[in-house]
């Protein structure tokens, strides 16, 4: 499957608000789904804590929020079949045990589901396959970015997903006959770097 | 591709493959269980020897002690990819994986020897007695070597006290991850077949290697005469 679609043609472009930047990053604030995340964490390995660990958890849990409904839809549509239909299929089931696993370490202070919107990229195969190594490629980066900033037990929980994160990453490549893994090591991305790759996306929508 | 319903790939099943456990047999008794000296040795070692002050960012003991474990693991899947692209034998997408994989796992050796310094634990022996020139019994072998490293790594994240020896470990453990899956699409397997990946501790990766004897004491000779001195 030659000619992977790049990000930018995928969806909408009037859909597209960059309403995370504008009222998140830049406010400091992040409104997802009606709930308050807290500001965001400073980047340089602060003090782990219980609450830090919690602030993180909903980071992630935003982004598993996120891929759970993509596979999700990919997974229900017609549109996708083969390979890519299986690995829709198991991915979407990683990501909501993803979730299931991150709303019950974070009991009440869970946040919601956001608003998602994908456009093609559940549909068209190439859009699909593109979406899906970003989706996961940003997860990775996430985790790994937040390593030195959770407590011990908490890191322990992180990175049991991660590594899951990866091989999906891995996997889409393999299907579209790209190059798996030719980086040495991945590179982490801080929360506010997270935030403006999925403000980018498109795939966020105000609640 | 349907991916086949077999169970998980791993260590012990390649023993019991018997492919192996053939060839070990053919092994010296002597040259078992060198492994875990070679490694207990190498780290002792590394440790007492320290460095000059200033000379390095001074590492944590425990620090020291998991990157000279991560090294050898490396060591071993340098060893391996390296001598599977010399010999040849691979084609098509094993051959590919093995090229990008060689030179990445030749790239963590490297990045681990610089940051261990004087530290490091010395290269061990490897004897992969056929592994590498056979293409379905490299692609179990690569299997069950990502799976484990990634495990290794997982298994060894909470431990490490130094946050920059902690963020070079996760991208690392991630890009192991990103190769088991990799290989394992190549072998037909599922290539994330659970939700969660769970780590491994130190001593149970180390018999698992062990239990491989692809770690040997010293280079192995199959010649039955001494090579003849011809300086």
């Amino acid at each position: 499957m030659a000619g992977i679609t790049g990000l930018e043609s995928v969806g909408d472009p009037a859909s597209r608000d960059r309403f995370l930047t504008r009222a998140l990053v830049a406010g400091g604030t992040l409104l997802a789904g009606g709930a308050l995340v807290a500001g965001l964490p400073k980047l340089a390995a602060s003090a782990q804590s219980p609450e830090q660990d919690a602030e993180i958890f909903n980071f992630a849990l935003l982004l598993e929020h996120l891929q759970a409904a993509f596979y999700g839809e990919a997974a229900d549509t017609a549109e996708l079949d083969g390979e890519l239909l299986e690995f829709a299929k198991v991915v979407a089931e990683h990501e909501r045990e993803h979730v299931d696993y991150l709303q019950e370490a974070l009991g009440s202070s869970a946040v919601e589901a956001p608003k998602t919107f994908f456009g093609a990229a559940t549909t068209d195969p190439d859009a699909f396959a593109a979406a899906a190594i970003t989706l996961e490629d940003l997860a990775v980066a996430a985790y790994n970015g937040q390593a030195a900033n959770l407590t011990k037990g908490a890191l322990r929980a992180a990175a049991t997903i991660v590594s899951v994160d990866a091989r999906h990453a891995a996997w889409i490549r393999a299907i579209v006959g790209r190059p798996a893994a030719s980086q040495p090591v991945d590179q982490p991305l801080s929360r506010a770097q997270v935030l403006a790759k999925l403000d980018e996306s498109g795939f966020l929508r105000e609640a | 591709m349907t991916f086949r319903d077999i169970p998980d790939l791993a260590l012990e099943d390649l023993d019991r493959d018997g492919a192996i456990r053939e060839a070990a047999d053919r092994l010296p008794r002597s040259s078992r269980g060198g492994f875990l000296k070679v490694v207990a040795g190498g780290i002792a070692g590394a440790v007492a020897l320290g460095r000059p002050p200033g000379a390095r960012a001074a590492l944590a003991r425990g620090d020291v002690a998991i990157l000279n474990y991560a090294l050898t693991l490396e060591y071993l899947q340098d060893a391996f990819y390296t001598e599977a692209e010399r010999k040849g034998a691979l084609a098509g997408a094993a051959a590919r994986l093995t090229r990008v994989v060689g030179a990445v796992e030749r790239a963590h050796v490297r990045a681990l020897r610089d940051v261990l310094g004087s530290k490091a634990v010395a290269r061990p022996f490897f004897d992969f007695r056929g592994v590498t020139e056979s293409p379905p019994s490299f692609v179990r072998t690569a299997v069950a070597f990502e799976d484990l490293g990634t495990a290794a790594y997982k298994g060894q994240a909470h431990l490490i006290e130094s946050p920059q020896v902690l963020a070079a470990a996760v991208g690392i453990h991630s890009v192991e991850a990103r190769h088991a899956a990799w290989i394992r699409y190549i072998a037909g397997t599922l290539p994330a077949a659970e939700a969660f990946d769970q780590g491994r501790s130190r001593p149970e990766t180390l018999s698992l290697v062990r239990s491989t004897r692809f770690v040997v004491a010293r280079p192995r000779t199959t010649a039955a005469k001494k090579p003849a001195f011809t300086g």
